[in-house]
Parts: C-alpha cells; sequence; structure tokens
C-alpha cells in the first residue's frame, strides 16, 4: 500500500513543533515511530495533510529519575529504550513487563511511549483497506453517524487495546501535554474518554510531551491475554497495584484493558480489597463482581460473555500474584519478610 | 505535492545521496532505488516482518513503515550487507545446514531480526531467541527450524570466540 499524499515537515526545535501544530490545527499529525500512523495512513483511516517528524528532537528522549523516586519518561522514548532503562527494571518491573508486552521487538525498537499512549482504538470494520470499508457506508469513525459493529451503538465502541497504558494508570502516572497556549498535566486515567472514535482529551494542537510515574511502594502485577505470545493486540489485559500488607490494604488499584473503549478501573473489585485485603475469599469476591464492573461491553473482537469470564481470570490472576509477593516500604529494596502494619 | 529533498544514507557502509519524495518509504529507497532486493516488501503495515533491516544501532527494525526522508544522515544495514569478505554470517551459514528455509521469502528479514538481536544481546537465550523471532514469522510452517538454526549459529558464534552459552559446551 503507497501513502496518500501529504508533506514532510522537520521542526528545528520543541517550540517550533507547537507553532506548527497551532498554525496546522487538525490538518497535521506527529510523526514519532510512525508504527501505527504509517499503517493506518496507507489504509486510508487517516489522510493528514503535514506530518511534524519529532524523532529529531532530544527534548523528547530520554528516562529522568525524579528526586521523590519517581520517573519522567519524555514522550518520543522508545519502547526498547525504557524497557533496558535500568531505573524501570529496578523499580518498576510491572511497567516493563508491560512494555514488553507491545506488539514485537522490531515494532518496540520504533514505537515510543507518547505514540502508545495515543494509540487509536481499532475494529474489525474500520481497520480495513479502504475497499473493504467502501462496501459499507462510514461510521463514526470515518464520516457518518453510525456503527457497523455494534447497529444500535450511538458512539464508536472500537476498542483501546495500549498495553502500556492500564500498567501506567495503576501506577499513578500522569501525562504532560504542550500546546502553543502552555502546559497542562492530566492523571492518565483522565486522559482516556469513553468515545471510541475521539478516545483522548489529547487537543488537535497538542503534543504529549512527558509521562511522570511517581515513586512506587506498592506490589504490583500485569497480565496480557492473546491468541499469539508474540505481536498480537490482547484480548484482555490488566494492571494492578496495592498498597499495603495482605492483611491491610490502604489502596487497590485495578484496571483492565482492551476489553472496551477505554481503559477501565474495576471499581467494586478494588472495594472490596481495600476493605477485606488479600485473601482467597476476598479475591474470589473481588472476582465475582469484575463482571459487572464492566458495565456495558460489546461482542467486538471476542464475545461479550467470554470478555465477562475473562476478567474474571485476569483479576484471579493478578490478585493472586501479588498476594505472593512480599511486601515492604519500597518495592525495588529487597525485603526478606512482609512488614506487619501497625496501627 | 511536496518537492524531493536529497537525503545522505549508508546502506552497508555505501554512502548515497537519493532524493526522495515525502512519501516514499525506506524499503522504497531500498528495493526500487537501490536495487537491493534481497529486503522484501510484504505486508507494508508492521505486521509480517520481511522488510526488517538494522538501524546504526544494529537494531532490527521495519522499512516498510520507516519513512525515507526520516532516514537522513543514518546508516542501514540490509540482508546483502551480512555477509564478510564472501564469508556467510554464521546465521546464514546455519539456515543453510539446517535448512531453515521454506518458500525463502521471510528469510532475509528472519536473518535481520536475528541479526538485531545478536548485535544488543551477544549470549541470548531460547526465550529471547522467540521474542526476537516474535516480529517474523515463517507463514510456511517452517518456523520451528528456523529458530533452530539461530540457536545453532549463537552456538557456532560461541564456540569460536571460545565462550559458553547459557551452560551448553561451544
Amino acid at each position: 500500500m503507497h501513502l496518500p499524499p501529504f508533506e514532510y515537515v522537520r521542526p528545528d526545535s520543541l517550540g517550533h513543533v507547537l507553532t506548527l501544530l497551532g498554525e496546522l490545527r487538525g490538518q497535521a499529525s506527529v510523526l514519532a515511530g510512525g508504527t501505527d500512523l504509517l499503517a493506518s495512513m496507507g489504509q486510508r483511516l487517516m489522510k493528514p495533510k503535514f506530518l511534524i517528524g519529532i524523532r529529531w528532537l532530544p527534548e523528547l528522549q530520554g528516562v529522568q529519575a525524579m528526586a521523590d523516586g519517581g520517573l519522567r519518561i519524555a514522550a518520543g522514548t522508545t519502547l526498547t529504550d525504557l524497557e533496558h532503562d535500568p531505573l524501570l527494571a529496578e523499580r518498576f518491573p510491572t511497567l516493563k513487563k508491560a512494555i514488553n508486552a507491545v506488539a514485537s521487538r522490531h515494532v518496540r525498537n520504533m514505537a515510543t511511549l507518547g505514540g502508545n499512549l495515543a494509540l487509536p482504538t481499532r475494529c474489525w470494520y474500520t481497520n480495513q483497506t479502504e475497499g473493504w470499508r467502501d462496501a459499507r457506508s462510514g461510521c463514526f469513525k470515518t464520516d457518518t453517524q453510525a456503527c457497523h459493529v455494534l447497529a444500535t451503538s450511538d458512539h464508536c465502541v472500537a476498542t483501546s487495546s495500549a498495553d502500556s497504558v492500564p500498567a501506567l494508570i495503576a501506577h499513578g502516572a500522569s501525562v504532560t501535554l504542550a500546546s502553543v497556549r502552555g502546559e497542562r498535566t492530566v492523571p492518565l486515567a483522565e486522559f482516556y474518554r469513553e468515545d471510541g472514535a475521539n478516545p483522548t482529551v489529547l487537543a488537535p494542537d497538542e503534543l504529549i510531551l512527558a509521562i511522570h510515574v511517581p515513586a512506587c511502594t506498592d506490589r504490583t502485577a500485569f497480565l496480557k491475554v492473546t491468541p499469539r505470545e508474540g505481536i498480537d493486540f490482547g484480548l484482555g489485559t490488566i494492571a494492578v497495584a496495592v498498597t499495603g500488607s495482605n492483611r491491610r490494604v490502604a489502596r487497590a488499584r485495578i484496571i483492565v484493558n482492551a476489553l472496551g473503549s477505554h481503559p477501565m478501573p474495576l471499581r467494586e473489585a478494588e472495594t472490596i480489597i481495600r476493605e477485606q485485603g488479600l485473601n482467597e475469599a476476598s479475591i474470589e469476591a473481588a472476582a465475582a463482581v469484575a463482571r459487572s464492573d464492566l458495565g456495558e461491553i460489546t461482542n467486538l473482537w471476542t464475545p461479550a460473555g467470554y470478555k465477562r469470564r475473562l476478567v474474571r481470570v485476569l483479576l484471579k490472576r493478578a490478585l493472586e500474584d501479588v498476594r505472593k509477593q512480599k511486601w515492604g516500604h519500597a518495592s525495588f529494596l529487597q525485603v526478606g519478610e512482609e512488614m506487619r502494619h501497625v496501627p | 505535492m511536496s518537492p524531493k529533498q536529497i537525503i545522505h544514507l549508508t546502506v552497508n557502509g555505501d554512502h548515497h545521496d537519493i532524493a526522495v519524495g515525502p512519501t516514499e518509504t525506506l524499503n522504497q529507497v531500498i528495493r526500487d532505488g537501490l536495487r537491493l532486493t534481497g529486503t522484501k516488501r510484504g505486508c507494508t503495515s508492521g505486521s509480517c516482518g520481511v522488510c526488517t533491516v538494522n538501524d546504526e544501532r544494529g537494531r532490527a527494525i521495519l522499512s516498510c513503515i520507516t519513512l525515507a526522508v526520516e532516514c537522513d544522515g543514518r546508516s542501514i544495514t540490509t540482508v546483502e550487507g551480512v555477509e564478510r569478505d564472501g564469508k556467510l554470517h554464521p546465521l546464514q551459514q546455519a539456515f543453510l545446514e539446517l535448512g531453515a528455509v521454506q518458500c525463502g521469502v521471510c528469510t532475509p528479514g528472519l536473518i535481520m531480526s536475528a541479526m538485531g538481536l545478536l548485535n544488543t544481546n551477544p549470549n541470548p537465550d531460547q526465550r529471547a531467541i522467540d521474542e526476537a523471532l516474535a516480529g517474523a514469522i515463517c507463514r510456511c510452517t517452517g518456523h520451528i527450524k528456523v529458530k533452530m538454526a539461530v540457536a545453532h549459529a549463537i552456538q557456532q558464534i560461541a564456540a569460536s570466540a571460545g565462550t559458553e552459552t547459557h551452560g551448553q559446551p561451544g
């Protein structure tokens, strides 16, 4: 597939990128790794008039350790560079695992973290060639108010499937967005919207600048279920972060992705774990409510019934994993014994 | 349409100044421009891996979803640049000896995927081999032999270097 016509712009600074995004509002796409954008342009899913190449900018590269033990990850850092970063291996093994779950080594060598956060949603109708899509009218994502996946839907239900996202949300990450109007930082959990056609709050003139991950003393886990182990999009992913010991849980974050059009927290399950601690009975109880925690889901990619069974399995496995981990004040310190929480 | 621009691209150690349009991919430049047709063109969407080349850091990248204009100043190795002084690389030799080829379309991409692994991890275990090859699978059903060939080549390289791989005598 040849690419549709566009003009390529090579900006000389970060400020230049923001000016261009402001001037070309809506007509330009930012090209980072290009692993999704160029493939989508080949399918004529996106036809930006301008591509702004940002791989040249040193401001968008690298991982920085913050004084509080957290990380600042520049959005243009490739996923392979992140995986190889000693800070990630040492302090955020679950994040490393989630990033390793993305696509293939080839793709991770090119793709960036900012690109993974902004990964468009997917469905089996729209993510096809133009000829295939022409067989029916357009949809919410292209040019018509219709959904061919769920005929009764009044919005796009395409699946959100970025693997890094649930892990980052479970870690309490936030994202800094920049434009000529200024910078703003939003919690990653609030970066996503319940609309497959417009899945993030990123404005057309905004650029994802950096991702901030606070210091982590939680016990964490990440799981992804795929048809094949390599390169597939997930059928379901889960990330869990638990603050406190098995007996006393101060906070539980449970986030699933690839099951709907946005990453979803399992609120009822979180409440059960927080109130009852981590034990066989509480995990069983949390798994039992997880299916209703999902809310309305579609038969997209897999039947809704499969998704409800899958989330139960994901939740049980992830919480069992966390339950077996030792708890200490800092996850990156070697702690021999589980520490008792003294009230 | 915006005009063509000149990029400075090094391919297998040779410097080229090439005029490219904005929509041209690295794959088009390598195959259609430089006539290095060892690198294949497959799905053009980053799934099949037959277009794999190595970048200046030795990493496996997909030439079909890399814009040529973004390769200005970069250095690329294709499958034609793997042999040295007329001698096949141990990886290529292992593919030959173990018959790790069926139709052959995926072979250059698999060689470059495995080279990407060796360039960044000289002593990989089977898990690392599987992971490195997962983005470039032999769809003929010959993938097991490919994995065996890569493992064999790693042993051969280790043996000639007089070291040991993961507990196996070299």
